[in-house]
């Protein structure tokens, strides 16, 4: 176009910042669930605690470009839902990048003896969590609601697992130190639930830039 | 996927809720040349009463032209020709029995210049009702006070009214010709960039009262400033090269516009 380059500068610099608060929940997500696999993970939950600090920051960031951009340009229709989006989305992520911390700190809390059958389930969970969550990116990157709707069947899967995964827990007979284990994985399957619904609102924030309408994936 | 709000129906995409409303206007097929320049080119449009209906669009789009014609403004430039047919009040304003005195007592024009006569305060308001025959002084008085009440200026001019009227700030004086507009007691307002010489206080003072009086009249303004149409108009029409891209709920074109034309234009890429 031309006519208003800072303008479009401003509006691709937001989406970038975006993908790029992606990419950091993203790697946060899969260093808390190798927190689950692994018996001594506090230097790697510390890890993940400090670099939740600059998804935060990244966050804030976010909503200063955009404050600005709405101040300066005075987006309308689209270009507003761009400025919109990366707000709502900014603040999904932050809260993606808490549940990745809670994570973390639920499995340090685990015993030795952690039943590798429940991480595994919930490592399975967890996967399909992650494939939504690019589907979501990617959708957000390049405007494709098609990957926006993949989204929404996924969840399905992840909710399903979730409630078999709870149920199993809860009908086991417990001693102390397993009553602590089945706690904290509960707790875990359920911030992984979390963090999927959390995936089908930022696809729920792309259809929105893309077309304005309101769709409930979840 | 379901949606969460229930999205308006198609019937309701065409500021439906309006056409409900009796009609100051109904503008048919109008086409306009100035000599060959085909400048306003098969024109239809709506305009219901007591709404504010925002005309925006580049220069040399038409859009001007078309609010003269809807005064018969434009056949004082003997180059011009027209055809289709606006309605004013389901009357024909081309039919050969209709008065153009009578429509343009009935639709009053603020321009993009406040033009005072250099005249006072109270003579430039008392003009229009003088040339209509109302010559008691109580009368006079009573639409002076009335118009300039109306008119949002009469706090500051009410101690003034015989001191000349180019004494006035630029604001002040584009409420005053607001005044003398209303003082012949109009049913239309036609503006044609009102507020595009002024400063932004008075600039948001002309567009609070159009707020205000748009509780009785109706109201088409033409505006350059996207913003002043998003804020004021119940409706826009983008028009473009002599031809109406899109006429829809100001809501509707400022957050969703059907025509890729039409948002760039909103957002600044061309115009």
């Amino acid at each position: 176009m031309g006519v208003r380059k800072s303008y479009e500068q401003d509006l691709t610099y937001l989406k970038q910042e975006v993908l790029a608060m992606g990419k950091y929940v993203k790697y946060a997500f899969e260093q808390s669930l190798l927190a689950l696999k692994i018996n001594d993970n506090q230097s790697l939950t510390q890890n993940i605690v400090a670099d939740d600090k600059n998804i935060n920051s990244m966050e804030l960031k976010i909503m200063d470009a955009a404050m600005l951009t709405i101040a300066k340009q005075q987006p309308v229709a689209t270009d507003l839902r761009r400025c919109i989006v990366a707000l709502k989305m900014a603040g999904d992520l932050e809260r993606m990048g808490d549940i990745a911390v809670d994570i973390a700190k639920g499995s340090a809390r685990l015993s030795e003896n952690r039943s590798r059958n429940d991480t595994d389930q919930l490592t399975d969970m967890a996967e399909i969590a992650k494939q939504m969550f690019d589907q979501a990116m990617e959708a957000y990157e390049n405007q494709e609601l098609m990957h926006a709707q993949r989204v929404a069947s996924l969840d399905d899967h992840v909710d399903s697992k979730y409630k078999s995964f709870i149920q199993k827990q809860l009908r086991q007979k417990a001693d102390e130190v397993l009553l602590e284990d089945i706690t904290q994985l509960s707790f875990i399957g359920r911030y992984i639930e979390r963090f999927a619904d959390h995936t089908t609102n930022l696809a729920e924030w792309v259809v929105y830039e893309v077309n304005g309408q309101h769709f409930d994936l979840n | 996927m379901q949606t969460k709000h229930e999205n308006r129906s198609v019937e309701d995409n065409s500021i439906n809720a309006e056409e409900k409303a009796p009609l100051a206007y109904n503008v048919e097929q109008l086409n306009l040349w100035y000599a060959d320049n085909h400048a306003l080119q098969d024109i239809s449009m709506k305009i219901p009463e007591k709404s504010v209906t925002a005309i925006i669009g580049p220069s040399g789009c038409g859009k001007s032209t078309f609010i003269k014609t809807l005064n018969r403004m434009t056949e004082m430039n003997p180059i011009v020709k027209t055809n289709g047919s606006i309605k004013y009040r389901e009357n024909e304003i081309f039919a050969k029995n209709f008065s153009v005195e009578y429509l343009r007592t009935k639709v009053g024009m603020v321009f993009q210049n406040p033009n005072p006569f250099p005249k006072s305060i109270y003579d430039n308001v008392t003009y229009g009702p003088k040339i209509h025959g109302i010559k008691d002084k109580k009368t006079l008085d009573e639409i002076v006070e009335r118009s300039l009440k109306k008119a949002a200026i009469w706090d500051e001019t009410k101690d003034r009214l015989k001191e000349n009227a180019f004494g006035l700030s630029g604001g002040q004086q584009q409420r005053l010709c607001i005044a003398r507009c209303l003082a012949i007691e109009p049913d239309i307002i036609l503006m044609d960039e009102p507020t595009s010489a002024l400063d932004p206080i008075s600039t948001l003072k002309i567009e609070e009262l159009v707020q205000e009086l748009k509780k009785d009249y109706t109201i088409v303004i033409v505006t350059h400033n996207m913003q002043q149409a998003a804020r004021i108009s119940d409706s826009t029409a983008f028009f473009l090269n002599g031809v109406i891209v899109e006429h829809d709920q100001t809501d509707k074109i400022f957050s969703s516009p059907e025509k890729k034309e039409t948002e760039d234009y909103i957002s600044g890429r061309f115009g």
